[in-house]
């Protein structure tokens, strides 16, 4: 793959170039660490992972669907911005590929809109960036259009798709010819590869799971925190003058809550925590590669980072016996 | 079949279709006929919408090109609301979805029908998919089972099936003695365990409220039915319907794209998952 070398000093030049080309939206510090559409170059944060995950600018929190009037429907007009993200962690990376294989798959217009004219430039972590991290025990890969490596004085870019090259194209000025190799070792984040057992797929009765669950308050930050969870539900909205005319809504819903699995007639399938606790991590550590051959789990600790009471999946699972 | 999204489709918009007959089963549910021609198989079912309320996943429950008929009870927001509609008006509907139950592959045995209160809608389905190809399939047994004389669906149709096939019909209670169909006070499961069935050449189809089918299913181990010869149809909250939204999981299987009928062997060790 194709290096290339980016002066330090020349950092917020060349985001404020991108930023006349582009909606540009990366890491910024405030009450806590988030993306957001960047005004000033300078406001860009990388001492640390996003608190808040990306996916909200592809699988959005509330996704109209479509309006209706009576039985009339009509779909909004889908917006393909252009829109370079910049500073992408490796797990956030792999939580948007995972996404895409979920919506890919089923041909969904909306994701696919908002991912379409997406650039995605990552950020390599030369340590773990927060102690819950546990990438390094799962299987991620490259996904970014362009990756940064921190040098120092300078960036190494990798180009790692198409789109990448369009964009160092564009913007050659601020980018420098390289003779570096980024080694496989390179890619390692030291202290993020806490998940000892790689395969849960027969500790499902384990008496263990229920170590969490007492503590479990159903909040559901867990899901709503985690960047590749993507479970919703549809439900509609009409307007208060007119009950003919309204909205058909798509959300962000979360299997930790009893309502989840509740049917016409008020039955309700996951009725214990432990049952929606074991729901959650075998969807991320195993009914996922069942399907499609990957964890869903990016190992980014956010579920765990973001828990009130704190219940650490990953322990829960290395002292099983 | 259905189960191929075309590229071009948002999968989430319905489209309009004729109501052309309602009709009343009992007091708490009802028969659309709905001008939808598709092909699909017995078993599969449809997201229908009534705007501003949402959208219900409700099975087929007739074998037709030109017409679908869905059995709905009134439950929820949804289908009070579809409750209201008569023939000539619009309804909004998408789909088929869903796995059905495997007729083709079924041919030449004997059918063991066992339904429990609106379990017997899809089943239904079954019927008048057996009652189109009658030769293909040997013996048909129904047994059905519902809480009161008053709740018995397919009336119309009971009498037919009556002198067609081996039926049996029990309520739990005839509170007022009602005259019904020979429906037996009693379980289904009773029934069942009374009936001389064996599982020589035999597939039993169920649909019913968990508790039921899972009696059921001891009852036809019982009489040595393999985990093989048994289909079940599940019951889970849904909204895509495409094996994306999650909320029908279980285990690792969507019951919107895997079933919702399933091989009982495929899904016997599930409890609440």
């Amino acid at each position: 793959m194709r290096i290339l070398k980016q002066e330090k000093k020349r950092f917020f030049e060349f985001l404020d170039s991108v930023k006349q080309s582009y909606e540009l939206v990366a890491p910024v510090n405030r009450d806590l660490v988030r993306f957001e559409k960047i005004e000033n170059a300078r406001d860009v944060y990388l001492e640390k992972n996003s608190y808040f995950p990306i996916k909200d600018y592809f699988f959005r929190k509330q996704e109209v669907l479509f309006k209706f009037n009576g039985n009339k429907i009509k779909v909004p007009a889908l917006k393909e911005e252009a829109r370079v993200f910049f500073g992408i962690r490796k797990c956030d990376l792999n939580a948007i590929r995972h996404q895409d294989i979920v919506f890919e798959n089923s041909n969904d217009p909306y994701y696919k809109s908002q991912r379409k004219n997406s650039y995605l430039i990552g950020y390599h972590c030369n340590a773990a960036p927060s102690p819950f991290c546990f990438c390094g025990s799962l299987e991620l890969v490259d996904y970014a259009d362009l990756m940064f490596y921190d040098r120092q004085d300078h960036f190494l870019v990798e180009v790692g798709t198409e789109k990448g090259e369009h964009l160092v194209r564009k913007f050659r000025n601020f980018f420098g010819e390289s003779e570096a190799v980024i080694s496989k070792d390179d890619k390692i984040i030291p202290g993020a590869d806490r998940l000892e057992k790689k395969d849960i797929s027969k500790l499902y009765e384990h008496p263990d799971w229920k170590k969490g669950v007492d503590l479990c308050l159903s909040c559901s930050a867990c899901t709503s925190m985690c960047p590749t969870c993507y479970c919703f539900d549809i439900h509609d909205e009409v307007s208060a003058e007119n009950t003919q005319k309204g909205e058909r809504i798509r959300q962000w819903s979360s299997c930790q809550v009893q309502e989840f699995t509740k049917v016409a007639g008020n039955h309700i399938f996951r009725k214990k925590r432990e049952e929606r606790f074991k729901h959650r991590i075998y969807h991320q550590l195993d009914y996922f590669k069942q399907k499609n051959g990957i964890n869903l789990c990016v190992g980014c600790g956010r579920c765990i980072e973001a828990c009130p009471t704190r219940i650490d999946f990953v322990e829960i699972i290395n002292e099983m016996k | 079949m259905g189960k191929e999204i075309k590229k071009t489709v948002n999968p989430f918009v319905p489209r309009p279709y004729k109501v052309l007959d309602f009709h009343r089963e009992s007091t708490d549910t009802f028969t659309l006929t709905v001008k939808m021609k598709i092909q699909h198989e017995p078993g599969q079912f449809v997201q229908v919408s009534i705007p501003g309320y949402g959208e219900s996943p409700i099975s087929i429950c007739s074998d037709s090109r030109d017409y679908i008929k869905l059995n709905i009870r009134e439950v929820g927001n949804v289908t009070r609301a579809l409750a209201k509609l008569k023939a000539n008006d619009t309804i909004l509907i998408r789909g088929p979805y869903g796995k059905g139950y495997p007729m083709q592959a079924l041919k030449g045995n004997n059918l063991v029908i066992i339904g429990g209160g609106c379990g017997v809608a899809p089943l239904k389905g079954i019927i008048d998919y057996i009652e189109n190809r009658r030769n293909d399939y040997k013996d048909v047994y129904l047994f059905l089972g519902y809480r009161s004389p008053d709740d018995i669906i397919f009336k119309r149709e009971m009498e037919e099936w009556g002198k067609k096939y081996n039926m049996q019909v029990t309520v739990d209670k005839n509170q007022h003695s009602q005259v019904c169909y020979d429906a037996k006070e009693g379980f289904i499961t009773d029934a069942l365990k009374n009936s001389k069935l064996n599982n020589e050449n035999k597939v039993a189809f169920l649909c019913g409220p968990p508790i039921m089918m899972k009696y059921v299913t001891d009852i036809l181990k019982q009489k040595g039915f393999h985990d093989d010869q048994i289909f079940i149809s599940a019951e889970r909250l849904m909204y895509c319907a495409f094996g994306v939204c999650c909320h029908c999981m279980i285990r690792g299987k969507f019951t919107c794209v895997d079933g919702p009928v399933f091989r009982y062997d495929e899904i016997k060790d599930f409890k609440n998952d």
